[in-house]
Order: structure tokens, then C-alpha cells, then sequence
């Protein structure tokens, strides 16, 4: 018995043992690093994931996981995790298949060291690292490319796009970039409710991790079941950036960050693995507070001589749009009538068309099938069989592939203007003169210029008006929305979407007495819109919701009044820049403090440029039984 | 489109905690989740897990994990690399196969190795044997690659990459 503890007692300190043989030459190279001040360099810091602390001085990484640290306090010491990562290199434990010597564990980290400190291989022996290496000649990597996929909006945890790495491999070319593998960063969950995750993933309730991916999973999942169109930037990363990037990716591999909604989120993480690639790229800096990931798409377009070229991918929902628009009215019903497994393949009105008619016919038929099957409309529980007919009479046609060509949009995601919005602005009100300060942190409302962006797509965080009536002291608050969407997603033969809205916030409201007290809102309601039929993604949308809304404030018989009704507007571009929102709403407060409340507003925007614009707001509004006019006209500047 | 979607996918968040835990699809079959093709709904937890960004039973996908399932540290093992991709692909190659081009089916063509000079005939092949490829109306991944084997083996200019699959 004896035996076993002593023989264990030596299994568990045979580390220290080979320590200490070495210490010499540990001690030595310690004393190395120290005089190069190495621990406070700018990829030492960053191979940690050292950020700056929002609030207050002072560094700490952004690792959750303390398997990620050598030194007992490696999360805020950089310098001690240095030398006890040193420390660690000196162990001779062997790979396993679970396991890996902290020299391959710790690949990036290990690489650097040696190179500033150039170990000698006699007193500080290399370790193979044959997984490593393994892993790496599987990846093949050529180029890196950064892949985009836009925003789709009726979900509101993806609203704000997502973004993720590519790592392309050296036989690959663009016909066959499904083969390459992603990385993406992720918050680690089963959770399947988008709305509990959105609220969890605020304060971090989730551990993030980055995990590697087929990219062919990766466009199944954005273009074919989410259809969301994907922009790939391929990036200038040299073979030494991209090797640097992959043994930091290794290093990472297994290791947590607690997910944040908001700032500390995949597109922020994603910077970060490019900011080791490429020393003195600095592209996290900038987000200190929030980090939306078209926006850490432009930091990195930003750079100069970072991007190579940029390839748009689109959904299916838009290959299928393209290919309506390219097709009489009398073959899209043919289509959609298969689509909707009215008819079957072989039907004759299909059948007496021209071969080159039947093959766009049955290919949109067959996407759109497939289409209805995912998005759980139609009848999609027997949907297989239909659709191996449809492809069965496809395959029988002797006639070019019918895919339609989509043209590039002509401004991309990271072209559009900026996420964060300032206007000033003066109007009157009755008569009454004032002047309007309007702060919108992020992101896009309806008005704002769509190009780079989904049109009727409102998504806004902690917008923010003050205002200042002539002849008053100071600014008062008008209104806070800590979130505002607005999701218009016109209807069609073909696509059947329920627009919504929902709003949160404090507004001013105008009591009997001309009282103006700020009162809390929450307002929301489904709708539905349409688009001139001519094009999908047309010039005119117009829509009606029904809407509620809860206002609660003291000044209220009760304290709350609690209403429905109806809204209806319409949004259209008259030329490029000069964009119209008019719209009308008519609540009735019928519980609580009993009152109507009606608006008539037409908003008028005009680009001046990219990042800014005029404003033009004129409405007429009632709250219980006054009326009033007021117009403001005001300057925006995107930022 | 989109609210449906949304509403299917709260219909399954309602029923599935258990049954579609993590990764669930891939143990012991190698298969990417084609379950998700099988039951209509079964595609509604994939949707929500990547909209909101959020992955589950990332161990499939581990980066540095070691061997798991048929993947070792994250990348999927040779031997299983053409299996996987049709397990991920199939509609999409069957569309493709149907119309005789398309990245999925160049894509495959590379996998196995297909030499530049007999893509187009690889292409045509498939083309014309589409309804033997696929050959029921929810083909598995062993039945597609089984016949595309026997397909390609049955032309002479084709037969040598049928040894590849």
C-alpha cells in the first residue's frame, strides 16, 4: 500500500522534478523576458485577450476559463502568466488524444516566445505537436476570408448580422468554397427560444466558444434555411499571419468567454483572432461598448490593404425572386402553383411549354417547394416525393442549368451609412418654437438611407430626443427608447410574412391641461405589408398593424391606460435620396384612464451624402381632447 | 415567411428540450443532422440555433477536442469526408444533379477527385441517372452514395472514381 502512494507521489510531481533540472536555464530566460519587458507587448497582451476594463484603468482578459492560464491570477497578470507559461513549456508530458503538452497546447504562445527569446532546442527540447500539425495540413490554408451574413430581421437575436472566418484551402477556388471550413464564435447553448436568449445573452449568462465548422453547414444554414444573403471578404492574411491565426484558433479551442449580447459578441471575437494574425492591426479599440458586426466588418475594410476582394452570395429566397422577375406571370403561377403542390410535375400546362420555359419552371417549383418545406409552411410532410418528381422531370430536359444571374448590390453592407446617428433640429409646435437634439447610439430606422441595409427593416437601441422650447430653461427629455424594431416584410403570391413592431421606452405625453409628463410605453403589434406589385423589393411599401400599447405613469387616472387600434402608413422612395414615410394611427385607451390618441405624420428624408441627411417632419396629433400641428425640420450626421 | 418560422420554432422549443439535445444527430452515425431533412419540423432547432448565434453540442465541432465522433479536432476525418458532405448536401445535390451544375456538385466532383477533363461527363452522368441516384423519395446518405458508386462504375470514361467513393 505504501508503495502506491509513494509511486503516485512521484506520477503527480514528476513536472516539478523536470523543473528543476532546468531551472537554471527557466530562471535565465525569466530574466530575458523581464528586461524585454516582453508581458506588456502588444501580442503578448493580445494572445491573452487583454482588453482595456470599460469603466475603469487597467487591463484584464476577456477569458473566462482557467484552463487558459498557467499563473493562478494569468486573467489579470500578464506578466506572471508569462513566466509560468514559460515554466509550463518545460514539461515533457506526452500527447494523447485528450491531451497536450503545454507547448501544443499553447502553440501561438509558444511560437512567439521562442522567437523573442530564441530557446535553445538543447535546454528547452520542441515538442512535435502532431495534432497540431495534423489539423493544419487537413485545413490546407491558403486565404482567410471574412463572411458576412446579412442581417435577417424577424428574428431579434440576428438582427444584427453575424459574422464569422473562413479558412480557404489552397485547391479551392470559388465554385468549390463549400469545402473549406469555418470558424465561427458562439454562444454555447441548447437554448431554443430566441427571446430567452437574447435577454440571457445581455449579462453574459452564456459561455461562449469558437468552434470550427464545414462551411457547407454554414451556407445551408444563412442562405438556404435562414435566407440571408452572405458577403465573403477575402483578406490579404500572408501564410505567416494565417499560420498565427490558426495555432491561436488551437489555443482557444477549448477555452470560454462569457457571451455577450452586445459588445463582447462573435463579431468582436473574430477582430480579435485577426488583431494576432496581423501585429498592429488595431481593431477592437473602437468598440468598447458595443460591437455590431457590420460594423466590425467596415473596421476591417477600414484597413488598408486588408481586403483582397469581396464575394456576394445570394439566398435562395433572392435566386428566387431573380428568377420571378425573369419569368412571365403565367409560368410564376406555374411555379408557384407547384411550390404549393397544387399540381404535380407532369402537368400539361407544364408539359406544352418550351423545353428551356419548363426547366425555369420546374426549378424555381422545386426551390420554392423546398422553401415552403423549411420555412414549415404548405404541406411539407410529403413534400419528398414531389419534389424528386419535380427534379426527376428537371433531369429529363436536355437544357442548360436555368439559374439566374443576381446582380451585386451595388453598395455593400459595410458601405451603408454608419450605425450611430446625431441630428439637430429646430421646429414649432403650435406656434411654439423649439430647438431638438436626437442621439441614436445605433442602428437603422425606416427613413434612414437603405442602401447596405434591408429595407423595412427599424432597428433601433436607446434612442434618445431633447428638447429646448423658447423662452423655457434648458433641455428637457422628450423621449428614450431603449428598443425600437419595426419589421416590414412585404407579401406576395409567393411569400406570405407577418410584419410586427415592438417598442419600449418613455415619451412625453400631453394631458388635459397642457401637462407633458414623461410616461413609460410599451407598444408593439403584428401587421402586414405589401410592395407595388411590379417588383418585389420595389419602390412603394404599404402596410397596416394593429397595434396595443400599455402607458403607465402617475398622471394617469389609475396610474395606467391600456389601448388597441389600428395603423396603417407608406414608405417609398421618390428618387434615390428623397425617401417618405406617411402614416396614421388611431389608438383608443379603453382601460385605465379612458381616451383617444390619433396621429397623422409624414416624414421626409433627403440624403445630402452617405453620412448625412436632411429631415422634414410634419404631423397633427390628438391626445384626449387637444389637438396640435408641429414641424421640425432637422440635420443628421452618421457616425 | 418569417413569423411562421418563428412560430414552428416555439412550437418545438415547447416539445423538444430533451429529445434534440446537443449533437444528438451525429453520435454514432456520422451524419450532419440529416434527421433534419427527415421530420419537416426537425429543422426549426437548427434555424434558431444559427439566427441567434448561439451553437449547440459544439463537441462535434471542438476545435483541439481530439477525436470525436468523425471528426478529429474538429475536422472531419478523410474517410468520411464524402459521406459527410452529402449527409449536409443532399437537396442541394439533388437540385443540382437535376440541372447538371452547381457548387455542391462541383463541389463533390472535387471531393472524389474528378479530373477537370471528366467533369462534364460527370455532370452528364448524374444528370441522366438522377432517378437512380436518388432513388426514393427520402434517399439516405448510404443509398445515394451506394448508387452514385454503382452509376459511376457502370461508365467506362467514370469508373475509376467510382473507387473513391
Amino acid at each position: 500500500m505504501p508503495g502506491r502512494w509513494i509511486l503516485l507521489f512521484i506520477f503527480l510531481w514528476s513536472p516539478f522534478a523536470v523543473f528543476a533540472s532546468d531551472n537554471a536555464y527557466l530562471e535565465e530566460l525569466i530574466q530575458r523576458a523581464r528586461q524585454a519587458n516582453l508581458s506588456q507587448r502588444a501580442e503578448w497582451l493580445n494572445l491573452l485577450h487583454y482588453k482595456p476594463y470599460p469603466y475603469w484603468p487597467g487591463k484584464r482578459s476577456l477569458a473566462d476559463d482557467s484552463e487558459f492560464f498557467n499563473a493562478p491570477h494569468g486573467k489579470t497578470d500578464a506578466a506572471a502568466e508569462l513566466e509560468a507559461t514559460l515554466a509550463a513549456f518545460f514539461s515533457t508530458s506526452e500527447e494523447t488524444d485528450k491531451t497536450q503538452n503545454p507547448q501544443c497546447r499553447f502553440i501561438a504562445r509558444y511560437q512567439w516566445l521562442k522567437q523573442e527569446l530564441q530557446f535553445d532546442p538543447a535546454r528547452l527540447p520542441s515538442q512535435p505537436c502532431k495534432r497540431f500539425y495534423q489539423w493544419h495540413a487537413s485545413l490546407d490554408p491558403h486565404e482567410v476570408t471574412l463572411v458576412f451574413p446579412a442581417a435577417y430581421l424577424n428574428n431579434p437575436a440576428s438582427m444584427y448580422g453575424h459574422t464569422l472566418l473562413r479558412i480557404d484551402a489552397r485547391d479551392q477556388d470559388e465554385k468549390t468554397r463549400l469545402l473549406a471550413y469555418s470558424i465561427s464564435y458562439a454562444a454555447g447553448t441548447d437554448e431554443t427560444s430566441g427571446l430567452i436568449f437574447a435577454v440571457r445573452g445581455l449579462f453574459g449568462g452564456y459561455p461562449g466558444v469558437f468552434a470550427i465548422t464545414p462551411y457547407y453547414l454554414k451556407v445551408r444554414e444563412y442562405s438556404d434555411i435562414e435566407n440571408r444573403d452572405v458577403w465573403e471578404y477575402q483578406l490579404t492574411l500572408t501564410p505567416k499571419e494565417i499560420d498565427r491565426l490558426l495555432m491561436h484558433v488551437w489555443e482557444l479551442g477549448p477555452t470560454h468567454f462569457d457571451y455577450y449580447f452586445f459588445d463582447e459578441n462573435c463579431a468582436y471575437h473574430l477582430l480579435s483572432l485577426l488583431e494576432v494574425a496581423r501585429p498592429g492591426l488595431q481593431l477592437t479599440d473602437r468598440f468598447r461598448w458595443w460591437a455590431i458586426p457590420s460594423d466590425t466588418v467596415r473596421a476591417v475594410t477600414d484597413q488598408a490593404g486588408l481586403l483582397k476582394r469581396v464575394v456576394y452570395r445570394p439566398a435562395s429566397v433572392t435566386i428566387m425572386r431573380q428568377r420571378l422577375k425573369q419569368m412571365s406571370a403565367d409560368q410564376g403561377r406555374l411555379a408557384r402553383d407547384l411550390g404549393q403542390q397544387r399540381i404535380d410535375a407532369n402537368n400539361d400546362r407544364i408539359r406544352e411549354l418550351p423545353a428551356l420555359d419548363q426547366a425555369r419552371v420546374l426549378e424555381l417549383g422545386y426551390e420554392y417547394t423546398a422553401y415552403e418545406a423549411t420555412t414549415g409552411g404548405g404541406k411539407a410532410a410529403n413534400a419528398f416525393s414531389h419534389m424528386r418528381n419535380l427534379l426527376l422531370a428537371r433531369s429529363r430536359l436536355e437544357v442548360p442549368p436555368q439559374k439566374p444571374e443576381v446582380a451585386v448590390p451595388s453598395v455593400r453592407p459595410d458601405e451603408g451609412h454608419k450605425t450611430s446617428r446625431i441630428g439637430i433640429g429646430a421646429g414649432s409646435r403650435d406656434g411654439r418654437h423649439f430647438e431638438e437634439i436626437h442621439v441614436r447610439p445605433t442602428y437603422h430606422d425606416l427613413l434612414d438611407h437603405d442602401a447596405g441595409y434591408t429595407r423595412g427593416a427599424q432597428i433601433q437601441f436607446f434612442d434618445m430626443r431633447w428638447r429646448h422650447y423658447r423662452g423655457d430653461d434648458g433641455l428637457r427629455l422628450e423621449e428614450f427608447k431603449p428598443l425600437d424594431i419595426v419589421s416590414l416584410s412585404p407579401r406576395n403570391d409567393f411569400f406570405h410574412p407577418v410584419s410586427w413592431k415592438v417598442n419600449i421606452g418613455w415619451t412625453r405625453k400631453r394631458f388635459p391641461g397642457n401637462e407633458e409628463p414623461l410616461v413609460f410605453r410599451l407598444n408593439g403589434g403584428p401587421g402586414l405589408a405589401y410592395s407595388t406589385p411590379e417588383k418585389f423589393d420595389g419602390g412603394v411599401v404599404y402596410y397596416g398593424f394593429i397595434e396595443a400599447a400599455l402607458d403607465v405613469g402617475s398622471r394617469f387616472d389609475r396610474d395606467y391606460a391600456l389601448g388597441a387600434g389600428p395603423a396603417i402608413g407608406l414608405l417609398a422612395n421618390v428618387t434615390d435620396r428623397w425617401g417618405v414615410h406617411l402614416s396614421a394611427r388611431s389608438l383608443r385607451y379603453g382601460l385605465g384612464d379612458d381616451h383617444w390618441s390619433r396621429d397623422l405624420v409624414l416624414e421626409q428624408r433627403y440624403a445630402l451624402s452617405r453620412q448625412s441627411a436632411l429631415r422634414l417632419g410634419l404631423s397633427r396629433k390628438q391626445e384626449f381632447h387637444d389637438y396640435w400641428n408641429s414641424g421640425n425640420l432637422s440635420l443628421h450626421f452618421y457616425f | 415567411m418569417l413569423n411562421r418560422k418563428l412560430v414552428a420554432v416555439a412550437l418545438v422549443g415547447l416539445f423538444s428540450t430533451g429529445a434534440m439535445a446537443a449533437g444528438e444527430n451525429n453520435i454514432g452515425t456520422c451524419g450532419w443532422g440529416s434527421k433534419a431533412f427527415d421530420g419537416q419540423r426537425g429543422i426549426a432547432p437548427q434555424v434558431l440555433g444559427a439566427t441567434t448565434n448561439g451553437t449547440s453540442g459544439n463537441q462535434t465541432f471542438g476545435i483541439s477536442s481530439g477525436t470525436s465522433g468523425c471528426t478529429q479536432d474538429g475536422v472531419v476525418k478523410s474517410t468520411w469526408k464524402t459521406a459527410m458532405f452529402i449527409d449536409g448536401n443532399k437537396e442541394k445535390l439533388a437540385h443540382d444533379m437535376s440541372t447538371g451544375s452547381g457548387e455542391s456538385l462541383e463541389s463533390l466532383a472535387k471531393l472524389i477527385g474528378v479530373h477537370d477533363q471528366h467533369k462534364a461527363a460527370f455532370f452528364q452522368v448524374t444528370k441522366d441517372n438522377f432517378g437512380r441516384i436518388f432513388s426514393s423519395d427520402n434517399s439516405t446518405t448510404d443509398q445515394v452514395l451506394a448508387s452514385l458508386k454503382q452509376v459511376l462504375a457502370s461508365d467506362s470514361e467514370l469508373a475509376q472514381y467510382s473507387l473513391s467513393i
